[in-house]
Protein backbone atom coordinates (compact mmCIF):
# COMPACT_ATOMS: atom_id res chain seq x y z
CA UNK A 1 0.00 0.00 0.00
CA UNK A 2 1.50 3.54 -0.72
CA UNK A 3 2.76 5.71 1.70
CA UNK A 4 0.26 8.86 1.67
CA UNK A 5 2.11 10.96 4.25
CA UNK A 6 5.28 10.75 6.74
CA UNK A 7 5.08 8.34 9.58
CA UNK A 8 4.68 10.22 12.84
CA UNK A 9 7.48 10.42 14.63
CA UNK A 10 7.39 9.18 18.45
CA UNK A 11 7.49 12.51 19.64
CA UNK A 12 4.02 13.16 17.39
CA UNK A 13 2.68 10.08 18.73
CA UNK A 14 2.70 10.75 22.24
CA UNK A 15 1.97 14.38 21.77
CA UNK A 16 -1.51 12.69 20.06
CA UNK A 17 -1.89 10.14 22.52
CA UNK A 18 -1.50 12.82 25.29
CA UNK A 19 -4.39 15.37 23.19
CA UNK A 20 -6.97 12.32 23.02
CA UNK A 21 -6.64 11.39 26.57
CA UNK A 22 -5.20 7.81 25.72
CA UNK A 23 -1.77 8.69 27.57
CA UNK A 24 -1.45 10.52 31.16
CA UNK A 25 1.41 12.03 33.18
CA UNK A 26 1.13 11.53 36.54
CA UNK A 27 3.70 14.66 37.01
CA UNK A 28 3.47 17.97 37.72
CA UNK A 29 6.07 18.61 35.19
CA UNK A 30 4.92 20.34 32.13
CA UNK A 31 4.18 17.55 29.04
CA UNK A 32 6.84 19.39 26.70
CA UNK A 33 9.08 18.92 29.28
CA UNK A 34 8.68 15.09 30.06
CA UNK A 35 8.67 14.43 25.94
CA UNK A 36 11.92 16.44 25.83
CA UNK A 37 13.53 14.60 28.30
CA UNK A 38 12.43 11.45 26.53
CA UNK A 39 13.76 12.47 23.30
CA UNK A 40 17.52 13.40 25.10
CA UNK A 41 17.27 9.51 26.64
CA UNK A 42 16.41 8.28 22.83
CA UNK A 43 19.70 10.26 22.06
CA UNK A 44 22.17 8.60 23.81
CA UNK A 45 22.03 5.75 22.13
CA UNK A 46 22.13 5.85 18.18
CA UNK A 47 21.93 3.27 15.24
CA UNK A 48 24.91 3.41 13.51
CA UNK A 49 25.41 4.85 10.00
CA UNK A 50 24.16 1.89 7.00
CA UNK A 51 27.96 1.12 5.74
CA UNK A 52 27.91 1.37 1.88
CA UNK A 53 30.39 -0.31 -0.30
CA UNK A 54 33.75 1.18 -0.57
CA UNK A 55 34.01 1.78 -4.61
CA UNK A 56 37.35 0.90 -6.72
CA UNK A 57 38.95 4.55 -6.50
CA UNK A 58 39.95 5.47 -2.84
CA UNK A 59 43.14 7.01 -2.78
CA UNK A 60 44.84 7.41 0.59
CA UNK A 61 46.74 10.46 1.49
CA UNK A 62 44.09 13.00 0.55
CA UNK A 63 45.00 16.67 1.68
CA UNK A 64 43.74 18.04 4.64
CA UNK A 65 41.10 20.35 3.66
CA UNK A 66 37.55 21.58 3.72
CA UNK A 67 37.34 23.16 0.61
CA UNK A 68 37.38 20.91 -2.19
CA UNK A 69 36.10 22.84 -4.93
CA UNK A 70 38.47 25.59 -6.91
CA UNK A 71 37.39 29.11 -7.98
CA UNK A 72 35.63 28.81 -11.11
CA UNK A 73 34.78 25.33 -10.58
CA UNK A 74 32.12 24.03 -12.99
CA UNK A 75 28.86 22.46 -11.04
CA UNK A 76 26.08 23.28 -8.23
CA UNK A 77 28.13 24.19 -5.24
CA UNK A 78 27.54 22.19 -2.23
CA UNK A 79 28.42 22.42 1.45
CA UNK A 80 28.02 19.72 3.57
CA UNK A 81 28.36 19.25 7.66
CA UNK A 82 27.44 17.06 10.18
CA UNK A 83 29.14 15.62 13.60
CA UNK A 84 30.61 12.18 14.18
CA UNK A 85 29.26 9.97 17.10
CA UNK A 86 29.54 6.69 18.25
CA UNK A 87 26.47 4.39 19.29
CA UNK A 88 26.96 5.90 22.52
CA UNK A 89 25.95 9.56 21.11
CA UNK A 90 29.28 10.48 22.36
CA UNK A 91 30.79 13.17 20.10
CA UNK A 92 33.97 11.70 18.35
CA UNK A 93 36.62 14.63 18.04
CA UNK A 94 39.25 12.40 17.42
CA UNK A 95 37.98 11.17 14.24
CA UNK A 96 39.23 10.97 10.99
CA UNK A 97 36.72 11.89 8.28
CA UNK A 98 37.87 11.38 4.55
CA UNK A 99 35.73 12.06 1.41
CA UNK A 100 36.13 11.44 -2.17
CA UNK A 101 33.41 11.70 -4.59
CA UNK A 102 33.47 13.22 -8.82
CA UNK A 103 33.54 16.36 -10.67
CA UNK A 104 30.34 17.64 -11.60
CA UNK A 105 30.73 15.67 -14.91
CA UNK A 106 30.83 12.15 -12.89
CA UNK A 107 34.57 11.67 -13.16
CA UNK A 108 37.16 10.77 -10.36
CA UNK A 109 40.75 11.96 -10.36
CA UNK A 110 42.43 9.00 -10.34
CA UNK A 111 46.05 10.90 -10.77
CA UNK A 112 45.60 13.61 -8.36
CA UNK A 113 43.45 14.53 -5.48
CA UNK A 114 40.82 16.99 -6.99
CA UNK A 115 37.79 16.06 -4.80
CA UNK A 116 39.10 14.20 -2.03
CA UNK A 117 39.78 15.55 1.38
CA UNK A 118 40.74 14.66 4.43
CA UNK A 119 38.31 16.81 6.88
CA UNK A 120 39.05 19.05 10.31
CA UNK A 121 36.80 17.23 13.22
CA UNK A 122 36.04 19.72 15.34
CA UNK A 123 35.86 19.78 19.15
CA UNK A 124 32.38 18.77 19.40
CA UNK A 125 33.20 15.83 16.27
CA UNK A 126 31.61 18.35 13.87
CA UNK A 127 32.61 18.07 10.67
CA UNK A 128 32.07 20.17 7.02
CA UNK A 129 33.13 20.37 3.79
CA UNK A 130 32.50 22.62 0.14
CA UNK A 131 32.21 21.02 -2.76
CA UNK A 132 30.16 21.03 -6.26
CA UNK A 133 27.16 17.97 -6.06
CA UNK A 134 29.04 15.29 -7.89
CA UNK A 135 27.60 13.90 -11.55
CA UNK A 136 26.64 10.91 -12.34
CA UNK A 137 29.60 8.37 -12.62
CA UNK A 138 28.72 6.38 -15.74
CA UNK A 139 28.48 2.95 -14.36
CA UNK A 140 26.75 3.93 -11.07
CA UNK A 141 22.95 4.92 -10.99
CA UNK A 142 23.11 8.15 -8.42
CA UNK A 143 24.81 10.76 -7.28
CA UNK A 144 26.97 9.99 -4.44
CA UNK A 145 30.16 11.26 -1.72
CA UNK A 146 32.62 8.52 -0.31
CA UNK A 147 33.16 8.43 3.07
CA UNK A 148 36.04 6.99 5.29
CA UNK A 149 35.46 7.53 8.55
CA UNK A 150 37.65 5.82 11.67
CA UNK A 151 38.37 6.57 14.97
CA UNK A 152 40.32 4.65 18.19
CA UNK A 153 38.07 2.60 19.66
CA UNK A 154 35.65 2.31 16.59
CA UNK A 155 34.82 0.50 13.87
CA UNK A 156 36.00 2.26 10.37
CA UNK A 157 32.87 3.03 8.37
CA UNK A 158 32.56 3.09 4.94
CA UNK A 159 29.46 4.84 3.62
CA UNK A 160 28.34 6.77 1.09
CA UNK A 161 26.19 10.13 0.57
CA UNK A 162 23.44 10.42 -1.70
CA UNK A 163 21.29 13.00 -2.52
CA UNK A 164 17.19 13.39 -2.03
CA UNK A 165 17.62 15.64 -5.23
CA UNK A 166 18.61 13.30 -7.81
CA UNK A 167 16.72 12.98 -10.93
CA UNK A 168 17.00 9.55 -10.56
CA UNK A 169 14.26 9.06 -7.38
CA UNK A 170 12.42 11.36 -9.74
CA UNK A 171 11.04 13.45 -6.42
CA UNK A 172 10.43 10.30 -4.62
CA UNK A 173 13.59 9.00 -2.78
CA UNK A 174 11.28 7.00 -0.24
CA UNK A 175 9.62 5.23 -2.78
CA UNK A 176 12.69 5.60 -5.77
CA UNK A 177 15.73 4.43 -3.52
CA UNK A 178 16.09 1.53 -4.55
CA UNK A 179 16.95 2.29 -8.36
CA UNK A 180 20.34 1.86 -7.24
CA UNK A 181 20.93 -1.23 -6.46
CA UNK A 182 23.58 -0.17 -4.26
CA UNK A 183 21.96 1.67 -1.78
CA UNK A 184 20.85 -0.61 0.52
CA UNK A 185 19.59 1.88 2.76
CA UNK A 186 16.79 4.75 2.60
CA UNK A 187 18.75 6.75 5.76
CA UNK A 188 21.80 7.52 2.90
CA UNK A 189 19.54 9.38 1.16
CA UNK A 190 19.91 13.05 2.70
CA UNK A 191 17.36 16.12 1.76
CA UNK A 192 19.16 19.18 0.30
CA UNK A 193 17.65 22.56 1.08
CA UNK A 194 18.94 25.04 -1.47
CA UNK A 195 20.24 28.39 -0.05
CA UNK A 196 21.45 31.71 -1.02
CA UNK A 197 20.98 34.30 -3.62
CA UNK A 198 20.05 32.82 -7.52
CA UNK A 199 23.51 33.90 -8.21
CA UNK A 200 25.26 32.29 -5.35
CA UNK A 201 22.85 29.28 -4.81
CA UNK A 202 24.27 26.28 -3.09
CA UNK A 203 22.71 22.46 -2.18
CA UNK A 204 23.26 22.62 1.63
CA UNK A 205 23.24 18.61 2.85
CA UNK A 206 23.80 17.53 6.51
CA UNK A 207 24.99 14.11 7.44
CA UNK A 208 25.54 12.65 10.83
CA UNK A 209 27.79 9.76 10.83
CA UNK A 210 27.80 7.26 13.93
CA UNK A 211 30.15 4.68 14.32
CA UNK A 212 30.06 1.24 15.98
CA UNK A 213 32.37 0.43 18.99
CA UNK A 214 34.70 -1.95 18.60
CA UNK B 1 23.59 -33.56 -18.53
CA UNK B 2 22.24 -32.78 -22.05
CA UNK B 3 23.35 -29.42 -22.94
CA UNK B 4 21.62 -27.54 -25.44
CA UNK B 5 23.94 -24.34 -25.75
CA UNK B 6 23.70 -23.78 -29.62
CA UNK B 7 27.51 -22.89 -30.43
CA UNK B 8 29.21 -21.03 -33.97
CA UNK B 9 32.09 -21.62 -35.32
CA UNK B 10 33.58 -19.64 -37.56
CA UNK B 11 36.90 -21.03 -39.43
CA UNK B 12 39.97 -20.13 -37.69
CA UNK B 13 42.20 -17.61 -38.90
CA UNK B 14 45.96 -17.51 -39.99
CA UNK B 15 46.12 -15.31 -36.46
CA UNK B 16 48.28 -12.25 -36.17
CA UNK B 17 48.93 -9.81 -33.28
CA UNK B 18 46.07 -7.64 -32.97
CA UNK B 19 44.27 -9.59 -35.90
CA UNK B 20 40.79 -7.65 -37.02
CA UNK B 21 38.70 -10.82 -36.19
CA UNK B 22 38.65 -12.97 -33.29
CA UNK B 23 40.00 -16.69 -33.97
CA UNK B 24 37.43 -18.52 -32.68
CA UNK B 25 33.46 -17.25 -32.28
CA UNK B 26 31.22 -19.17 -29.51
CA UNK B 27 27.32 -18.23 -29.75
CA UNK B 28 25.76 -18.83 -26.04
CA UNK B 29 21.52 -18.18 -26.19
CA UNK B 30 20.07 -15.19 -26.34
CA UNK B 31 20.59 -13.17 -23.10
CA UNK B 32 22.84 -15.42 -21.92
CA UNK B 33 25.52 -13.09 -22.79
CA UNK B 34 29.42 -13.40 -21.14
CA UNK B 35 30.33 -11.05 -18.39
CA UNK B 36 33.48 -12.63 -17.94
CA UNK B 37 35.60 -15.15 -18.47
CA UNK B 38 38.59 -17.82 -16.94
CA UNK B 39 40.79 -19.43 -19.18
CA UNK B 40 42.63 -22.54 -16.75
CA UNK B 41 46.30 -22.14 -16.94
CA UNK B 42 47.36 -24.98 -19.25
CA UNK B 43 44.91 -23.24 -21.59
CA UNK B 44 42.75 -26.37 -22.09
CA UNK B 45 39.47 -24.60 -20.86
CA UNK B 46 37.59 -21.71 -20.54
CA UNK B 47 34.10 -20.72 -18.22
CA UNK B 48 32.41 -18.16 -18.43
CA UNK B 49 30.19 -16.38 -16.59
CA UNK B 50 27.13 -15.93 -18.19
CA UNK B 51 24.13 -12.99 -17.90
CA UNK B 52 21.39 -16.21 -17.82
CA UNK B 53 23.64 -17.18 -13.71
CA UNK B 54 25.13 -20.20 -15.75
CA UNK B 55 28.85 -20.65 -15.79
CA UNK B 56 29.20 -22.85 -19.26
CA UNK B 57 33.07 -24.31 -19.23
CA UNK B 58 34.06 -25.02 -23.04
CA UNK B 59 37.28 -26.85 -24.03
CA UNK B 60 39.87 -25.22 -25.80
CA UNK B 61 41.06 -24.92 -28.84
CA UNK B 62 37.85 -26.42 -29.94
CA UNK B 63 35.07 -24.82 -28.28
CA UNK B 64 32.89 -27.53 -27.11
CA UNK B 65 30.64 -26.92 -24.85
CA UNK B 66 31.55 -29.76 -22.09
CA UNK B 67 29.86 -27.95 -18.53
CA UNK B 68 27.01 -25.69 -17.02
CA UNK B 69 26.74 -24.79 -13.94
CA UNK B 70 25.10 -22.85 -12.12
CA UNK B 71 24.34 -21.19 -8.56
CA UNK B 72 20.68 -21.35 -8.08
CA UNK B 73 19.72 -17.82 -8.09
CA UNK B 74 22.86 -16.19 -7.52
CA UNK B 75 25.26 -13.70 -9.81
CA UNK B 76 28.19 -15.63 -10.68
CA UNK B 77 31.05 -12.35 -9.40
CA UNK B 78 34.45 -14.19 -9.19
CA UNK B 79 35.85 -17.83 -10.71
CA UNK B 80 38.89 -19.10 -10.81
CA UNK B 81 41.28 -22.44 -11.98
CA UNK B 82 43.04 -24.75 -10.22
CA UNK B 83 46.73 -24.41 -11.25
CA UNK B 84 46.20 -27.99 -13.52
CA UNK B 85 42.69 -27.01 -14.35
CA UNK B 86 40.93 -29.59 -12.98
CA UNK B 87 38.93 -27.48 -10.70
CA UNK B 88 36.93 -24.79 -11.35
CA UNK B 89 35.48 -22.97 -8.23
CA UNK B 90 33.00 -19.84 -9.04
CA UNK B 91 31.46 -17.62 -6.26
CA UNK B 92 28.20 -15.78 -6.20
CA UNK B 93 26.86 -12.39 -5.34
CA UNK B 94 25.22 -13.66 -2.32
CA UNK B 95 28.15 -15.78 -0.64
CA UNK B 96 27.83 -19.04 -2.73
CA UNK B 97 31.22 -20.83 -3.80
CA UNK B 98 31.22 -24.08 -5.78
CA UNK B 99 34.44 -25.95 -6.82
CA UNK B 100 33.36 -28.62 -9.53
CA UNK B 101 36.27 -30.99 -10.89
CA UNK B 102 36.51 -30.42 -14.87
CA UNK B 103 35.51 -31.86 -16.96
CA UNK B 104 33.46 -34.19 -14.77
CA UNK B 105 31.37 -31.45 -13.43
CA UNK B 106 31.54 -33.76 -10.29
CA UNK B 107 30.88 -30.77 -7.28
CA UNK B 108 33.81 -31.14 -5.00
CA UNK B 109 33.39 -28.24 -2.06
CA UNK B 110 30.16 -26.53 -1.10
CA UNK B 111 30.92 -22.52 0.82
CA UNK B 112 28.47 -20.23 1.94
CA UNK B 113 29.45 -17.03 3.25
CA UNK B 114 27.21 -13.88 3.47
CA UNK B 115 28.85 -11.78 1.41
CA UNK B 116 29.30 -11.06 -2.36
CA UNK B 117 32.27 -13.00 -3.42
CA UNK B 118 34.68 -10.66 -5.13
CA UNK B 119 37.61 -13.16 -6.47
CA UNK B 120 38.61 -16.61 -5.39
CA UNK B 121 42.18 -18.47 -5.18
CA UNK B 122 42.92 -22.05 -4.88
CA UNK B 123 46.33 -23.40 -3.62
CA UNK B 124 48.26 -24.98 -6.58
CA UNK B 125 47.78 -28.79 -4.60
CA UNK B 126 43.76 -27.53 -4.60
CA UNK B 127 43.95 -28.08 -0.57
CA UNK B 128 42.91 -24.36 0.04
CA UNK B 129 40.63 -21.86 -0.88
CA UNK B 130 41.05 -18.13 -0.80
CA UNK B 131 38.26 -16.03 -0.85
CA UNK B 132 37.57 -12.50 -0.66
CA UNK B 133 34.15 -11.04 0.70
CA UNK B 134 33.01 -7.56 -0.11
CA UNK B 135 33.40 -5.33 2.38
CA UNK B 136 34.96 -7.94 4.73
CA UNK B 137 37.88 -9.58 5.48
CA UNK B 138 38.60 -12.15 3.06
CA UNK B 139 39.09 -16.17 4.64
CA UNK B 140 41.45 -19.15 4.33
CA UNK B 141 39.79 -22.45 3.55
CA UNK B 142 41.38 -26.26 4.12
CA UNK B 143 39.26 -27.89 1.20
CA UNK B 144 40.47 -31.25 2.72
CA UNK B 145 38.88 -30.63 5.79
CA UNK B 146 35.86 -27.92 5.13
CA UNK B 147 36.77 -25.47 7.43
CA UNK B 148 38.16 -21.34 8.07
CA UNK B 149 41.78 -21.49 8.72
CA UNK B 150 41.55 -17.73 9.62
CA UNK B 151 40.15 -14.46 8.48
CA UNK B 152 43.00 -12.33 6.06
CA UNK B 153 41.75 -8.75 7.92
CA UNK B 154 42.56 -5.25 6.07
CA UNK B 155 42.03 -2.45 7.91
CA UNK B 156 38.49 -1.97 6.54
CA UNK B 157 36.45 -3.81 4.00
CA UNK B 158 38.07 -6.59 2.74
CA UNK B 159 39.93 -7.76 -0.15
CA UNK B 160 39.74 -7.14 -4.13
CA UNK B 161 42.24 -9.55 -5.41
CA UNK B 162 43.93 -12.94 -4.56
CA UNK B 163 46.68 -14.85 -5.39
CA UNK B 164 48.49 -18.22 -4.14
CA UNK B 165 52.61 -18.21 -5.15
CA UNK B 166 53.10 -21.38 -7.64
CA UNK B 167 55.53 -22.87 -5.34
CA UNK B 168 52.11 -22.79 -2.74
CA UNK B 169 54.59 -20.92 -0.03
CA UNK B 170 52.31 -17.50 0.20
CA UNK B 171 48.94 -15.87 -0.40
CA UNK B 172 48.78 -12.57 -1.36
CA UNK B 173 45.61 -10.19 -0.99
CA UNK B 174 45.63 -6.61 -2.55
CA UNK B 175 42.99 -4.99 -0.23
CA UNK B 176 40.52 -2.15 -0.33
CA UNK B 177 42.70 0.02 2.16
CA UNK B 178 45.00 0.12 -0.64
CA UNK B 179 47.47 -2.71 0.81
CA UNK B 180 48.69 -5.73 -0.42
CA UNK B 181 49.17 -8.15 2.54
CA UNK B 182 51.67 -11.33 1.76
CA UNK B 183 50.76 -14.74 3.99
CA UNK B 184 51.80 -17.72 5.13
CA UNK B 185 49.68 -20.17 2.68
CA UNK B 186 49.30 -22.30 4.88
CA UNK B 187 48.64 -20.75 7.98
CA UNK B 188 47.34 -17.17 6.61
CA UNK B 189 50.06 -15.51 9.49
CA UNK B 190 51.08 -12.10 7.71
CA UNK B 191 54.79 -11.87 6.40
CA UNK B 192 54.92 -8.74 4.30
CA UNK B 193 52.45 -5.63 3.58
CA UNK B 194 52.69 -3.44 0.97
CA UNK B 195 51.97 0.02 2.04
CA UNK B 196 53.42 2.17 -0.89
CA UNK B 197 50.51 2.17 -3.10
CA UNK B 198 48.32 5.06 -2.83
CA UNK B 199 45.65 3.37 -4.88
CA UNK B 200 43.45 0.05 -5.26
CA UNK B 201 44.96 -3.06 -7.04
CA UNK B 202 42.58 -4.88 -8.57
CA UNK B 203 45.03 -7.62 -10.04
CA UNK B 204 48.09 -9.77 -8.90
CA UNK B 205 49.93 -12.68 -9.48
CA UNK B 206 53.00 -13.79 -8.89
CA UNK B 207 55.93 -14.73 -10.85
CA UNK B 208 56.84 -18.18 -12.02
CA UNK B 209 59.68 -18.37 -9.25
CA UNK B 210 57.29 -17.34 -6.21
CA UNK B 211 59.61 -14.56 -5.85
CA UNK B 212 58.02 -11.67 -7.56
CA UNK B 213 54.58 -10.36 -7.27
CA UNK B 214 52.87 -8.21 -10.07
CA UNK B 215 50.02 -5.63 -9.01
CA UNK B 216 48.20 -3.27 -11.12
CA UNK B 217 45.08 -1.20 -10.55
CA UNK B 218 44.05 2.37 -10.27
CA UNK B 219 47.47 3.98 -10.48
CA UNK B 220 47.77 2.47 -14.22
CA UNK B 221 51.03 0.70 -13.36
CA UNK B 222 52.32 -2.63 -13.07
CA UNK B 223 53.95 -3.00 -9.79
CA UNK B 224 56.94 -5.35 -9.06
CA UNK B 225 56.90 -6.52 -5.25
CA UNK B 226 59.63 -9.12 -3.90
CA UNK B 227 57.54 -11.41 -2.45
CA UNK B 228 60.01 -12.36 0.56
CA UNK B 229 60.09 -8.64 2.43
CA UNK B 230 56.53 -6.63 0.50
CA UNK B 231 59.19 -3.83 -0.68
CA UNK B 232 58.16 -2.82 -4.48
CA UNK B 233 61.50 -2.89 -6.89
CA UNK B 234 60.15 -1.65 -10.03
CA UNK B 235 57.21 -0.51 -11.87
CA UNK B 236 55.91 -0.60 -15.61
CA UNK B 237 55.68 2.05 -17.40
CA UNK B 238 52.45 3.99 -16.49
CA UNK B 239 49.78 3.85 -19.33
CA UNK B 240 46.71 5.90 -19.52
CA UNK B 241 44.54 3.42 -18.17
CA UNK B 242 43.05 1.54 -14.73
CA UNK B 243 44.62 -2.39 -14.41
CA UNK B 244 42.05 -4.72 -14.14
CA UNK B 245 43.62 -8.26 -14.87
CA UNK B 246 46.79 -9.62 -14.72
CA UNK B 247 48.45 -13.31 -16.03
CA UNK B 248 51.27 -14.75 -15.97
CA UNK B 249 52.58 -17.49 -18.91
CA UNK B 250 53.86 -20.63 -17.69
CA UNK B 251 57.48 -19.41 -19.40
CA UNK B 252 57.83 -16.31 -16.99
CA UNK B 253 58.45 -14.19 -19.74
CA UNK B 254 55.04 -12.69 -20.40
CA UNK B 255 52.44 -10.96 -18.35
CA UNK B 256 49.11 -10.33 -19.85
CA UNK B 257 47.20 -7.27 -18.79
CA UNK B 258 43.42 -6.39 -19.30
CA UNK B 259 43.07 -2.44 -18.78
CA UNK B 260 39.77 -0.30 -18.57
CA UNK B 261 38.63 3.02 -18.96
CA UNK B 262 37.93 4.56 -15.48
CA UNK B 263 35.55 7.03 -16.88
CA UNK B 264 33.22 3.66 -17.27
CA UNK B 265 34.08 -0.11 -17.41
CA UNK B 266 32.19 -0.47 -20.50
CA UNK B 267 34.30 1.59 -22.83
CA UNK B 268 36.38 0.20 -25.25
CA UNK B 269 39.98 -0.62 -23.86
CA UNK B 270 43.11 -2.25 -24.39
CA UNK B 271 45.24 -5.46 -23.59
CA UNK B 272 49.11 -5.22 -23.66
CA UNK B 273 51.51 -8.04 -23.82
CA UNK B 274 54.30 -7.27 -21.60
CA UNK B 275 58.07 -8.79 -21.86
CA UNK B 276 58.59 -9.14 -18.10
CA UNK B 277 62.51 -9.02 -17.99
CA UNK B 278 62.33 -5.50 -20.23
CA UNK B 279 59.53 -4.42 -18.91
CA UNK B 280 58.56 -3.51 -22.46
CA UNK B 281 55.49 -3.53 -24.47
CA UNK B 282 55.12 -6.79 -26.91
CA UNK B 283 52.28 -6.73 -28.37
CA UNK B 284 49.41 -3.62 -27.61
CA UNK B 285 46.16 -5.59 -28.44
CA UNK B 286 43.53 -2.57 -29.25
CA UNK B 287 40.20 -3.03 -31.29
CA UNK B 288 37.12 -0.92 -32.20
CA UNK B 289 34.59 -1.76 -29.66
CA UNK B 290 35.98 -4.19 -27.94
CA UNK B 291 36.41 -4.28 -24.31
CA UNK B 292 38.26 -7.62 -23.03
CA UNK B 293 36.39 -9.23 -20.62
CA UNK B 294 39.36 -12.03 -19.82
CA UNK B 295 42.47 -13.45 -20.89
CA UNK B 296 45.31 -16.08 -20.56
CA UNK B 297 47.47 -18.72 -22.62
CA UNK B 298 46.76 -21.09 -24.63
CA UNK B 299 48.63 -24.82 -24.91
CA UNK B 300 51.38 -23.68 -27.37
CA UNK B 301 52.21 -20.44 -25.47
CA UNK B 302 50.10 -18.00 -27.25
CA UNK B 303 47.90 -15.09 -25.64
CA UNK B 304 44.41 -15.77 -25.02
CA UNK B 305 41.89 -12.72 -25.10
CA UNK B 306 38.14 -12.65 -24.80
CA UNK B 307 35.61 -10.23 -25.26
CA UNK B 308 31.66 -10.40 -25.91
CA UNK B 309 29.33 -8.93 -28.32
CA UNK B 310 25.70 -9.78 -27.91
CA UNK B 311 25.36 -13.45 -27.70
CA UNK B 312 28.78 -14.11 -28.72
CA UNK B 313 32.16 -15.30 -26.88
CA UNK B 314 35.05 -13.98 -28.94
CA UNK B 315 38.68 -15.42 -28.15
CA UNK B 316 41.16 -13.57 -29.61
CA UNK B 317 44.46 -15.27 -30.06
CA UNK B 318 47.53 -13.30 -30.17
CA UNK B 319 51.69 -14.66 -31.38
Amino acid sequence: MPILRPALTRREILENCLALGSLAIASSTPAAAMLGAMQDRELEHRRPTPPNEIGPFYKKRAPETAMLRSPGDAGMPLAVSGQVFNTRADKLSNAVVEVWQTDHLGHYDLDGYRYRAKLPVDNNGGYKFDSVMPGHYPDRVCQHVHYLVTAPGHKPLVTQLYFSTDPVFEGDPDRNFGRDPLIHSRELVRPVVLSGDPKTIEAVVRFELVLELL
Amino acid sequence: MRLSTAMLFVPALLSAATTAKPERTITVPPGADVQFTAISPKGDFIAGACKDGQVRVWTLPGGELRQAFNLQDQVVSSMTFSNDGALLAVGGNRGAVKIWAIPSGTLKHEIKVGENVNALALSPNKTLLALARQEHPAQLWDLDVGRMLTELPAKFSGSLALAFSPDGQRLASADADTAIRIYEASTGAIRATVNDLLLETFAITFSADSKDLYAGGADKVISVIDASNGKVVSSFPKQSLVVGELHGSPDGKLLVALYFDEKSFRNPAPAIVWDIAGQSTQTNFSEPGVTPNGSGFSKNGRVLITSTSGSQLQIWSLR
